[in-house]
């Protein structure tokens, strides 16, 4: 299985190198690095994930000798090497920039968003295609401008200092059940996928 | 003998289409030849050996494993080739190797070399600008480079010029020599199969006609040309099916013996094609239908 993620690495190496120079100079700008952690994270999780939709790819990694499990999982762990790339690369280019270590809290609210979105996202790009992943943000983005516009107009606001508050707060408790309910999210994620590829007929 | 692959009374129907009762062995150490008209369910039979799909009912076994149990040691032992390109299109043929090697125990890296030696493949282009032909040395080569000891391979010939398709038969020959391997491949250039096939297997209509070995066709099916008034009800039932034109019969029959014992010195008998057996054979199934 490992060697399917290795292959996204071979495959994306060239995205990468491109990647993550921009990341810095995004860093250099001063924007505010889990925005921009989350953003790499995703784009870079899909990029890979996209790659091996076509039917021919699913043809050729299933005639290979791994099961439809492995080729499931090496995607959701994946994600964590991808993440860990772009907050490691964060992480040194903070330091080196602007000579500051980042908060640990933030690193980890960068995994927990991206899990919780790569966990929405692969079901539903197995069940469908990723591309239609645009088009359902796209729904969603609109829903949520109506909402801004005709009935919480601070929601912005409001999601910014609720962020802020849950990175200020000191309760490891209150982090810890958050983290597992990303965890489960997570793993329920994981399961349904591969439940889903198994029945999928290329 | 003993048998590479085995399909026992494998269902699979999708919309429009179905496999029933599907039942069929392919015999270690020898070249079948997998024949059928489009659609009679070939590509599907392959997918289904190749567990891409599962089938509603049935049981398949390779090398006498199933894949519930040992897919992964099941697939290290096969070779496959597709009539399309099943590879990325971005990347170069080394890149591509450096990709799947990992995947087999026994892959070799101068056995690769060898094909892309003898295949006069570039390493360093990109995928995407291969011809044809050189997509399917590329197939073949990934194929043969980890000591398969089953190919599979889907339409292999379809889209190659002839020069080629002889360079690919005769490296096909040459690699059953040690009679270890075992090559199973679909195909509707029946002339293919004369220069390699041991056995042929036979679909039409996700139904398995017979598998025979090809000298057992020549013995007993004939072609019989004759004269239209040598057809009546009786001698009609000896045929697979028949076609009548103003000037005489021309009609194919499983039992050469019999045919020659009837129609005797009255009739023409001839050795039928393989194109022959399925064009007559999908002409009676449409005739009793």
């Amino acid at each position: 299985m490992f060697n399917l993620i290795r292959k996204d690495i071979v495959l994306h190496k060239k995205t990468l190198m491109i990647l993550l120079p921009i990341l810095l100079v995004y860093l250099l700008l001063g924007t505010s690095s889990i925005w921009v952690g989350i953003v790499f994270c995703i784009a870079i999780i899909m990029g890979v994930f996209s790659s091996d939709e076509k039917s021919t790819i699913h043809i050729l990694l299933n005639s290979l000798p791994y099961t439809r499990k492995q080729i499931v999982s090496s995607k959701y762990i994946g994600v964590f090497l991808f993440t860990f790339i772009v907050v490691f690369t964060i992480f040194i280019g903070n330091l080196m920039i602007h000579r500051e270590i980042i908060p640990w809290e933030d690193l980890l609210f960068i995994f927990g968003i991206v899990m919780v979105l790569t966990a929405l996202a692969f079901p539903f790009s197995y069940k469908f295609k990723s591309q239609y992943l645009l088009v359902a943000s796209l729904v969603l983005f609109a829903i949520y401008m109506i909402i801004v516009n005709l009935f919480i107009k601070n929601l912005n606001d409001r999601i910014r200092e609720f962020v802020q508050a849950l990175l200020n707060l000191q309760s490891h408790q209150l982090y810890l059940s958050i983290g597992f309910s990303v965890i489960a999210l997570y793993v329920c994620s994981w399961l349904l996928s591969i439940r889903i590829y198994k029945n999928k007929v290329f | 003998m003993e048998n590479v692959i085995e399909l026992q009374h494998v269902h699979k129907s999708f919309d429009g289409f179905q496999l029933n009762n599907l039942s069929m062995t392919i015999k270690k150490g020898f070249v079948t030849g997998f024949i059928g008209g489009n659609g009679a369910g070939k590509s599907t039979t392959i997918k289904l050996m190749m567990n891409l799909l599962q089938p509603d009912r049935g049981t398949i076994s390779i090398f006498g494993l199933n894949y519930k149990d040992h897919e992964k040691e099941i697939k290290q032992r096969i070779g496959f080739v597709f009539d399309e390109n099943i590879f990325y299109e971005n990347v170069t043929l080394a890149e591509m190797k450096k990709i799947i090697k990992p995947a087999y125990v026994n892959w070799d890296d101068n056995l690769f070399h060898y094909y892309v030696k003898t295949f006069e493949l570039p390493l360093n282009k990109k995928i995407k600008s291969f011809s044809k032909g050189m997509m399917m040395k590329a197939s073949l080569t990934i194929a043969l480079s980890h000591h398969a000891e089953l190919i599979i391979m889907d339409e292999p010939t379809s889209g190659l010029d002839p020069s080629f398709r002889r360079e690919l038969l005769d490296i096909l020959h040459n690699l059953m020599q040690d009679g270890e391997k075992t090559i199973f491949f679909s195909t509707h250039l029946t002339t293919d199969l004369d220069r390699i096939a041991d056995y042929i297997t036979f679909i039409h209509k996700g139904k398995h006609i017979f598998t025979k070995e090809i000298y057992q066709i020549e013995e007993e099916y004939a072609i019989v040309k004759g004269g239209i008034e040598l057809l009546d009800k009786d001698t009609e039932r000896e045929f697979i099916s028949i076609r009548k034109s103003n000037h005489g019969f021309e009609a194919l029959t499983a039992n050469k013996t019999r045919a020659e014992n009837i129609f005797g010195g009255m009739a023409l008998i001839e050795k039928p094609t393989l194109e022959d057996i399925m064009f007559y054979t999908k002409k009676g199934e449409e005739h009793y239908v």
